[in-house]
């Protein structure tokens, strides 16, 4: 009888029975990937996040929502008490897609690779440089976090930051080295979005800057020189045949028409991939989840489609462009300019009267959700909220250019030119290059790719307080209210955000919150 | 002067009732019936007959100027020599030392339900039965004894031996007898699968004799007993411009848009509810036999629509076929018999759950001002017409099929040495079909592509018992009864789901994957966990001259979920009895008291109710995808290790003392039952939340429990004055349950977010030293009234709790004392598991007419009660918004209005609401026409009318205070737009020929 009580799952395989072929492996790398594009798909995006912690933008959102917005936008706590879990669902996302690249990797030995035994360091350096791309959001957003390189269920204490950057370093140092030296065009293009080599040397820039700039260090880590992540850069411009796009407003959907470059295009350095597949029924979950909180708030006007009114413009970011630079009109959605009958004051929170053009849902000429109809035609239960399939793109080329320039590069003006050439065409007129200048260039560049509000803190905690801090007049429910960020409360958290308290309770208080959460 | 009399004596079935002596009165001149219940005697018309015959009650008859008295004979309830059915087995009432309740299938038959649990509402002490919601065929709430689980607390369920889950695929009036085993005592012979406690149900077996024929029928409308009284189109408006005015913005509508809205606009709770639903009966069935071998046999179908939406929408029916006999071999030495159940049900339902899946919640939350029009694509507001999300999206058709039944031999080669073996089988087939339109209602109720939907799934389990039992007689006074058995259980399934869009047909009816258009579709399908099981048990019953009782059981229970050094159970029980009445030191009460029995009984049971293979860590395929390169769409399949692995899972146990006693006074016309226990649950299962960084889901742990203490009553009364028979009786409970023990570092398991409105918190959570499931939130303290108050309202120290709040508020409590409202703050603000349940019923019956009234009720739990989404500034609100404060001293419970209802944002006492309730669950008037008919054949032919729900006294302001909905598994009393139990008006027809 006891053979009666042996059973076995007709369903599923067990991690004791898997990781035993090169199939199953690329399987579970493939895995890591998936863990990487569900890391926003609820809770608090990190792209959408960096753009409210900065001054790009306010919280916006419905005029009847919950204040988490708020919350965030002006590091007070106290405008939404209750929210004490806004990013929750990302912190287990992260833990969960770190999770499974670190099976991967501690079983990639028990695989019997046979002919295939390149592939192993090849999925090493993928599922590596995911594993620190996922660290770096978190010890940026969290500052201290724990750090598992294998699976564990200890209650483990919050790593130093410095660990964290030199584990970081070591997995982009690894991925450097045993990935592929193959340039964007002999690239497969089926193969688009798997992470390169020049990915990792590009990550390795921003690592560094931000790294030596927010905690004043002079190296990353003691792992990564200046000199060293300076050379990883210039391999990336040398080698990398990626290139900037020739006209600036062709890399956003909603600001190209038709003539948009398309995804994975030659300055996509890395980008996380997204398609229109999730479905209610099957719960398939493909899609950009976050997209949607960009959209103007329940109002649509061809092309932009309707979302639900989050990360409404700083209008000083519309000032900030010179009417002459091309990337105003290709980054921002002027209601006003662009004579859009916007009605919906009412139901908005914290409007400003522009929204992001560069992740926006869109609308085709019949009105109809563009995502939804193309996924209505695979024939799948889904709507324009889980059907957006905009990648979110990483690293470009241009940031590439921009962060060798700041390195100190032989041809730094050179570099931080062809930038400003394509953003200004014939108006563009040569300035020198300074630290301050190259600052201002990346906001104008960057804006609403989730990069401002850590070049701001890389500039120091008091920089970034006061270059956000602000009172001015929004539309609330088309009321004029004040709105008021303080400089005080940035510095209080140091610009890190609210560990979530979920997690510390479950922790019984071996994680600690951070200052002012 | 004498004449004489003649007549037949029958029992309760029309059965001839042989021996019975009948007496005049006050003399010793009688007879006795014959063999075929006949007798004759002389008596004046003066005299009065008394009949009486062992374990009937004595009746009385006036003689008057009749010369044939035909008198059916009831059966003492009280009797002693009753048997009552135990698990694996009979045995004599008198002898039993556990806590059980038995009800008879006539009494679940008479009170008109589609169910039998919901019959037995308000009669069983102890047991607690709530709907989980009004609509019909929806599942009843059965809770033994206080909430013992997170994980589900249904009994376990067993039909003539065979072991299974859910029982409202029973026809009432094929059910014999409902037990339940309420202490672990009798419950543990069960094992492993009795800590929820376990309901015995036999249905009808044949009986030697002529054969008889039954027919019961009703036929009954249903409407809706309570409406919420929501607010005009006029109201609306007026409450409207209050909020716009008070957050800072212009009133909305002008006076004169006011003054010409009057009292119109759309009531949408009229146009949600229908109209007189129908529910209506017919069942038939035949009873008969021969010395050697017996039948019965039932044919019947019921159906009852629902009173949202009607039929089209909400609406359950059933088709039950049965079968049963039994056949005596070789001189009685070999029985072999069968049971066989088959019942087909069919239903469709509208959204019941949480509020994003609750079809009438929409009623609630729209705009008075919004038309009911079909063709309006836009909505107001953004707001859809609820009434049509309701018909689209809840195109459903649901058919199962189910066979439940066993075969069984019985030996008996020596005297009282049995074996009997039994296999069973409980087949589950199941298919679906669904369709949602395309429609556009709103911006945000859409769907631009037709959908079909099939769906099928199977399950089988086959039970396999053997049982070998013995009694014997030590001396003249120790007798003894002996029991060993094994049964192994094996369980598997399987199931299969298609959607397609688009569709050549737009309805329901022809929703199947062959009709949709797309050319792909999408489907999911899964093989079923299996699920073993192996057992051995083994029972000493005791008595010593049917004085000292003790019983004593053990079972040991395998179980393929867990892995191998854990598969094991053991689940010990022992319970003894003492009839006092039987000592001689008694005699002098034996006059009033004519039997007492203590009882005592501890024992174990235990729970293995959690999915299998947690000792394993699976590798997971499903939705995981990534796309590579340009072309969108086109999906890389991937793996990951989904769940962690929990190699030391084992048995959750639950342990239970009992004391009672059973006692009979005045010749058995009053009955009282008392019981005490304490149910302590442990090393619960649970899902236990872990740390993120552990990467996976949580595997199920052992950990966390919950204490039950609690005393029953129940007492009984009948007597007769003339003709007339009464019978009067009451029964309560009382219930405390405490958490202990939650395994994490908080000692919490939290409810959900998200549940109750938009953006709602956690409002419920099971946590060390608290009731499981309680509502958990902010105190309030009353209502500013004006800015005095709102600067006045200080911590010790001075500092200003609520600086933002402005007069009308909500004044929120700061129970930590520390000077500002923070989430610390939060505490109990309710608790949904009543402290009390009681039941009463009243039966009389005079010269052919009956009448009876049973009810039943709680008290001392709270509801939550959200009807309004505090997102959206333009939902409607219930009348009781009226009473808002509006003004210094207009109200200290409801806030001020505003667009951004920050008052309702938290969760707090606000949503709280007391849900005491009794209600009148059946009124039934009948008579029997064989009065008037006077057909020899027949033995019964009744006609009654009968009330269902027929009054809710409550101070509930819901449509019905009887909230089984929970959105955890431990939790209930959640009424985020309740689908409320009808009232029904019927009239019924029972005949037996």
């Amino acid at each position: 009888c006891s053979d009666f009580l042996e059973t076995e799952s007709l369903s599923n395989s067990t991690v004791d029975n898997y990781y035993k072929t090169p199939e199953q492996a690329y399987n579970a790398l493939v895995g890591c990937y998936d863990g990487v594009q569900a890391l926003w798909s609820s809770g608090v995006s990190f792209p959408v996040a960096s753009e409210v912690l900065s001054d790009n933008a306010f919280g916006g959102t419905g005029y009847s929502d919950g204040y988490g917005y708020q919350l965030l936008d002006e590091f007070d706590k106290s405008r939404s008490p209750s929210d004490l879990n806004m990013f929750n669902n990302n912190w287990i996302a992260y833990y969960k897609a770190i999770y499974r690249c670190n099976i991967l990797l501690q079983k990639l030995d028990d695989v019997e690779w046979g002919t295939d035994a390149d592939l192993r360091n090849i999925y090493e350096a993928e599922a590596r440089f995911l594993r620190a791309y996922m660290y770096f959001d978190m010890v940026r957003l969290w500052g201290n976090v724990p750090l598992l390189t294998e699976p564990s269920t200890e209650n483990l204490p919050q790593a130093t930051p410095q660990e964290v950057y030199a584990q970081i370093a070591e997995d982009l140092k690894f991925a450097t080295e045993n990935l592929e030296a193959k340039s964007y065009a002999s690239q497969s293009s089926s193969e688009r979005g798997r992470v390169t080599k020049w990915a990792a040397e590009s990550l390795i820039g921003r690592v560094y800057l931000y790294y030596t700039g927010y905690y004043g260090a002079s190296d990353l880590a003691g792992v990564i020189s200046k000199t060293q992540a300076l050379a990883y850069l210039e391999d990336v411009i040398a080698n990398s045949g990626h290139g900037l796009v020739e006209t600036y407003a062709n890399l956003w959907p909603a600001a190209s028409g038709t003539n948009y470059a398309k995804e994975d295009n030659k300055e996509t350095v890395f980008a996380i991939k997204y398609t229109y597949t999730s479905d209610y029924t099957t719960g398939n979950d493909d899609g950009n989840k976050w997209l949607v909180m960009l959209g103007m708030r329940n109002y649509s006007s061809y092309p932009y489609g309707k979302g639900w009114g989050g990360v409404t413009v700083n209008p000083n970011l519309w000032d900030a462009y010179s009417s002459t630079d091309t990337r105003k009109a290709a980054s921002i959605i002027s209601i006003e300019d662009e004579n859009i009958a916007f009605d919906q004051q009412a139901d908005q929170r914290e409007y400003t009267g522009y929204y992001n053009k560069k992740y926006t849902p869109m609308i085709n000429l019949n009105g109809e959700s563009v995502s939804a109809e193309l996924a209505s035609e695979l024939g799948l239960n889904s709507d324009f909220q889980i059907s957006q399939f905009q990648d979110y793109v990483v690293i470009r080329y241009a940031d590439v250019l921009l962060m060798a320039a700041e390195l100190g590069s032989s041809s730094a003006q050179n570099y931080f030119d062809q930038v400003r050439e394509r953003a200004y065409g014939d108006d563009f007129v040569q300035i020198p290059i300074t630290q301050q200048s190259i600052m201002n260039e990346r906001r104008l560049e960057f804006a609403f790719e989730g990069i401002r509000y850590w070049d701001l803190l890389r500039q120091g905690v008091d920089v970034a307080a006061n270059t956000i801090a602000e009172t001015t007049q929004v539309l609330n429910g088309g009321v004029e209210t004040t709105k008021t960020i303080t400089a005080s409360k940035i510095q209080e958290t140091k610009g890190l955000q609210q560990i979530p308290n979920t997690q510390v309770s479950l922790s019984n208080g071996v994680l600690k919150q951070n200052n002012g959460w | 002067q004498k004449q004489v009399i003649t007549g037949k004596i029958t029992d309760a079935t029309g059965a001839p009732l042989p021996g019975v002596s009948i007496l005049i009165k006050g003399t010793t001149i009688g007879t006795s019936a014959d063999v075929e219940g006949n007798y004759s005697l002389e008596a004046s018309p003066n005299d009065v007959l008394v009949l009486s015959f062992i374990g009937y009650t004595t009746k009385e008859v006036s003689v008057g100027n009749q010369s044939q008295i035909n008198v059916s004979m009831e059966e003492d309830i009280s009797t002693l020599q009753e048997v009552v059915v135990v698990g694996y087995g009979e045995q004599k009432k008198a002898l039993n030392t556990g806590a059980n309740l038995q009800i008879k299938g006539e009494d679940l038959l008479k009170q008109s339900s589609t169910n039998a649990l919901q019959a037995l509402q308000g009669q069983a002490p102890g047991v607690q039965i709530t709907s989980t919601s009004g609509q019909p065929g929806e599942t009843m709430k059965v809770i033994v004894r206080g909430v013992g689980s997170t994980i589900g607390n249904t009994p376990l369920y067993v039909v003539d031996g065979v072991i299974t889950g859910d029982i409202s695929y029973l026809n009432n009036g094929d059910i014999a007898s409902l037990t339940v085993l309420k202490d672990a005592a009798s419950a543990a012979i069960y094992g492993s699968q009795a800590a929820n406690g376990v309901v015995l149900i036999t249905t009808k077996k044949g009986k030697a004799g002529h054969a008889q024929v039954t027919f019961d029928s009703y036929y009954g409308v249903q409407n809706v007993a309570r409406k919420v009284d929501l607010l005009n189109a006029k109201e609306y408006a007026i409450i409207a411009n209050e909020a716009a005015v008070n957050s800072g913005n212009s009133p909305i509508y002008s006076q004169h848009v006011i003054d010409s809205l009057g009292s119109a606009g759309t009531n949408w709770m009229d146009e949600m509810f229908a109209k007189d639903a129908v529910t209506q009966n017919y069942s038939i069935g035949v009873t008969g036999g021969s010395e050697n071998s017996v039948y019965s046999t039932s044919l019947s179908y019921l159906s009852q629509a629902g009173i949202v939406g009607g039929k089209g929408l909400s609406n359950y029916e059933r088709y039950n076929f049965r079968f049963n006999s039994e056949h005596k071999l070789f001189k009685n030495i070999l029985t072999i018999g069968q049971n066989l159940n088959v019942a087909f049900t069919n239903n469709n339902g509208i959204g019941v759950g949480n509020q994003y899946n609750n079809s009438l919640r929409g009623a609630f939350q729209t705009t008075p001002l919004l038309k009911n029009d079909p063709l309006d694509t836009a909505g107001l507001y953004n707001q859809a017409n609820p009434y049509y999300q309701m018909v689209y999206n809840n195109q459903n058709r649901n058919k199962n099929q189910r066979v439940i039944g066993n075969i069984y031999f019985e030996v008996e080669p020596i005297s009282k040495l049995k074996f009997r073996s039994s296999l069973g089988i409980d087949y589950y087939n199941y298919d679906g079909q669904s369709y949602k339109p395309e429609f556009k209602l709103s911006i945000y109720s859409f769907n631009t592509n037709p959908q079909v939907t099939q769906s099928m799934s199977k399950s089988q389990t086959i039970l396999w018992d053997n049982l070998l039992s013995y009694s014997f007689t030590l001396g003249t006074q120790h007798k003894f009864d002996a029991m060993l058995g094994t049964s192994m259980y094996q369980y598997g399934g399987s199931s299969l789901s298609a959607t397609k869009t688009g569709s050549v047909f737009s309805d329901v009816e022809h929703a199947w994957i062959s009709n949709g258009t797309s050319n792909t579709a999408t489907a999911t399908g899964v093989a079923y966990d299996p699920d073993h099981r192996a057992s051995f048990f083994g029972r000493l019953n005791y008595n010593f001259e049917e004085t000292y009782l003790l019983n004593a059981t053990f079972r040991a229970d395998g179980s393929s979920k867990f892995a191998k050094g854990n598969q094991w159970g053991y689940f010990p029980s022992v319970s003894a009895g003492w009839v006092i009445t039987n000592e001689e030191f008694m005699d002098n009460t034996s006059g009033w008291l004519n039997s007492l029995k203590f009882r005592a009984s501890w024992g174990q049971v235990g729970s293995q109710n959690v999915s299998a293979f947690q000792y394993q860590s699976p590798i997971t395929f499903t939705n995981t995808y990534y796309i590579f390169g340009g072309t969108e769409g086109t999906l890389t399949p991937g793996a990951y290790p989904s769940r962690l692995s929990n190699t030391n899972l084992k048995w959750e146990t639950s342990e239970q003392t009992d004391i009672g006693f059973d006692a009979a006074f005045l010749n058995g016309k009053f009955n009282v039952n008392v019981d005490w226990y304490v149910k302590t649950n442990k090393d619960w299962l649970i899902k236990a939340p872990v740390l993120a960084t552990a990467g996976a889901e949580a595997p199920y742990i052992n950990g966390g429990g919950v204490k039950n203490k609690g005393v029953e009553l129940a007492l009984a009364y009948n007597n007769s004055i003339g003709d007339l028979n009464y019978r009067v009786s009451v029964n309560g409970a009382y219930n405390k349950n405490t958490v202990s023990h939650i395994p994490n570092a908080d000692g919490i398991i939290h409810g959900q977010a998200n549940q109750i409105y938009d953006n709602s918190t956690e409002f419920n959570r099971a946590a060390n030293g608290y009731p499981i499931g309680y509502f958990w939130g902010y105190k309030t303290n009353g209502i500013f009234q004006n800015e005095q108050e709102v600067q006045s309202y200080t911590s010790a120290e001075g500092t200003q709790l609520q600086p933002s709040a402005k007069p009308g508020d909500v004044r929120y409590v700061d129970v930590t004392g520390d000077g500002s409202i923070t989430e610390a703050d939060k505490t109990m603000i309710g608790n949904p598991n009543p402290d009390y349940t009681f039941g009463f019923s009243i039966g009389a019956d005079y010269k052919g007419f009956d009448f009876s009234i049973q009810a039943s009720g709680v008290a001392g739990n709270q509801i939550v009660q959200s009807y309004r989404n505090p997102a959206s500034k333009y939902g409607n609100y219930t009348s009781e918004i009226l009473d808002r404060w509006h003004g210094e001293g207009t109200s200290n419970r409801m806030p001020r209005v505003t667009e951004t209802n920050e008052n309702w944002t938290n969760f707090s006492d606000l949503y709280i609401h007391n849900g005491d309730y009794l209600r009148i669950n059946n009124v039934t008037l009948g008579y029997d026409l064989k009065r008037v008919i006077k057909q020899n054949f027949l033995t019964q032919c009744r006609l009654y009318v009968s009330a269902l729900n027929l009054f809710t006294f409550t101070k509930y302001n819901g449509m019905d205070p009887e909230v089984g909905y929970g959105t955890d598994g431990f939790t209930s009393g959640v009424d985020v737009g309740y689908y409320p139990r009808p009232r029904t008006y019927m009239v019924g027809l029972n005949v037996k020929f």
